[in-house]
């Protein structure tokens, strides 16, 4: 496989806050329609991951999201839910409301 | 077309993939497949007709593979035949009714010590769609052999159904076993657990356990304050070249969404599991790039259990997070 995985530079760090866009940029697919348009929290960077088997081409770097429920549902909850999503996915976010 | 965002269109070279299906298709039929066959013929277990006769009756089973459009998704589904195909060997590879085979005469048969019985390998040349049909047609040819095979030892008698669906599960509780493994050491290392957690897939190795290739693995830690549960609501992502395959349910629809939904309502209906309102509840929604496992709490009372004795407790649900591991009351 090609050997041009190598470090790339975050663009968010852990603790930013994010909100997912909701349109698609670039064609990935691979984001959960349900944190479309939503606000979380970066809580991992896991660099550019090579998956020669799923990706067509190099994917942007990827980060763990944590989305409160209640961003997601609007109903009242202390539950969570994490997302693995690619940067490009991602734009800077004020606090959530 | 975008420039600024999207990995673009960008081919990836197909060809270390292709001959790694090559070398793996013609590994698996001559040496482990083929001179199995010939084993049990030459002893009379089958015989050549045995296998004429089983696979008229398979062939008719046979449904045809649609070719996929691109090489990407031709080489996909190969690979995934091929994976197929290695597991089906792996499946009628049980002792028969006539006996075991003991390792040690299958290379003879298949000529590790004498060259003259060698299996001639097939060789596969030609442009990248060229050897890709050829590759089509030579797994094909051998799926219908091992079709044939496993129906001629079922017909026969010489294996039953139940030996062979007994085998099947083995096969795939063996991933879960990895994951087992892996949850019991880091119970009892802490220093593995820290390496776990942080590398993943790469602290597999400690335990001899290949460590796989799809994506990234995930570890979530459940602690007194949080409770993980893994889902992949976009399809069916696991790691399951580490672990296996998931539960049955994990593929549901009806898990999928509702445990975005309302997961504690969810784990209290679906699996009788009630996390306690001030344990919070963390969903681990997987992609194929990051696939997520979860490291269950060690239970109370197994302070005096071995490393193996742990692995024991650890079961698939406990992986996903949709149950407590066993209890040492209460072992397999």
């Amino acid at each position: 496989v090609t050997g041009d995985d190598g470090p790339v530079p975050h663009r968010y760090s852990v603790g930013d806050l994010v909100r997912v866009r909701d349109d698609r940029p670039g064609g990935n697919p691979r984001t959960p329609g349900y944190v479309r348009g939503r606000t979380g929290t970066v809580v991992a960077l896991h660099g550019r991951i090579p998956n020669p088997l799923d990706h067509r081409g190099r994917y942007p770097p990827l980060c763990t999201v944590r989305f409160a429920l209640e961003e997601l549902t609007g109903r009242p909850s202390r539950d969570f839910v994490t997302a693995d999503l690619h940067e490009d996915w991602l734009e800077p976010a004020r606090s959530a409301s | 077309v975008s420039t600024a965002a999207g990995p673009g269109p960008h081919a990836v070279n197909p060809e270390p993939r292709l001959r790694a299906v090559a070398a793996d298709l013609e590994y698996f039929r001559a040496k482990r497949l083929e001179p199995r066959v010939l084993h049990l013929v030459r002893r009379g277990v089958i015989s050549l007709n045995d296998l004429i006769h089983a696979g008229r009756k398979t062939a008719a089973d046979r449904t045809g593979h649609a070719a996929p459009a691109t090489v990407e998704q031709r080489l996909r589904v190969l690979e995934d035949r091929l994976d197929a195909f290695v597991a089906g060997i792996a499946a009628v590879t049980v002792a028969t009714r006539s006996g075991d085979v003991v390792v040690e005469d299958i290379r003879r048969e298949r000529g590790d010590y004498d060259p003259f019985l060698k299996i001639a390998k097939r060789t596969y040349s030609g442009s990248v769609g060229e050897r890709m049909s050829q590759l089509e047609r030579g797994l094909a040819d051998s799926e219908e052999l091992l079709d044939a095979f496993t129906r001629a030892l079922l017909d026969t008698g010489e294996i039953t159904a139940s030996q062979l669906g007994q085998r099947r599960r083995e096969l795939r509780d063996q991933g879960h076993r990895n994951g087992a493994r892996l949850v019991a050491r880091a119970w009892v290392d802490p220093g593995f657990k820290r390496r776990l957690l942080e590398t993943g897939r790469e602290a597999a190795r400690e335990l001899d356990i290949p460590p796989g290739r799809l994506g990234k693995l995930g570890v979530a830690e459940n602690t007194d304050d949080e409770h993980n549960i893994v889902v992949c609501t976009l399809c069916s992502c696991y790691p399951h070249d580490l672990l296996g395959d998931p539960p049955w349910w994990y593929r549901t629809d009806e898990y999928k969404h509702r445990i975005i939904e309302d997961p504690r309502a969810m784990l209290a209906e679906m699996f009788g599991l009630e996390v306690p309102p001030a344990r919070s509840i963390t969903v681990r929604d997987s992609t194929s790039d990051v696939r997520w496992m979860v490291l269950p709490r060690r239970p109370e009372g197994s302070e005096a259990m071995t490393e193996d004795q742990l692995a024991d407790l650890v079961t698939p649900e406990s992986l996903v997070g949709a149950a407590e591991p066993r209890t040492p009351q209460d072992p397999a």
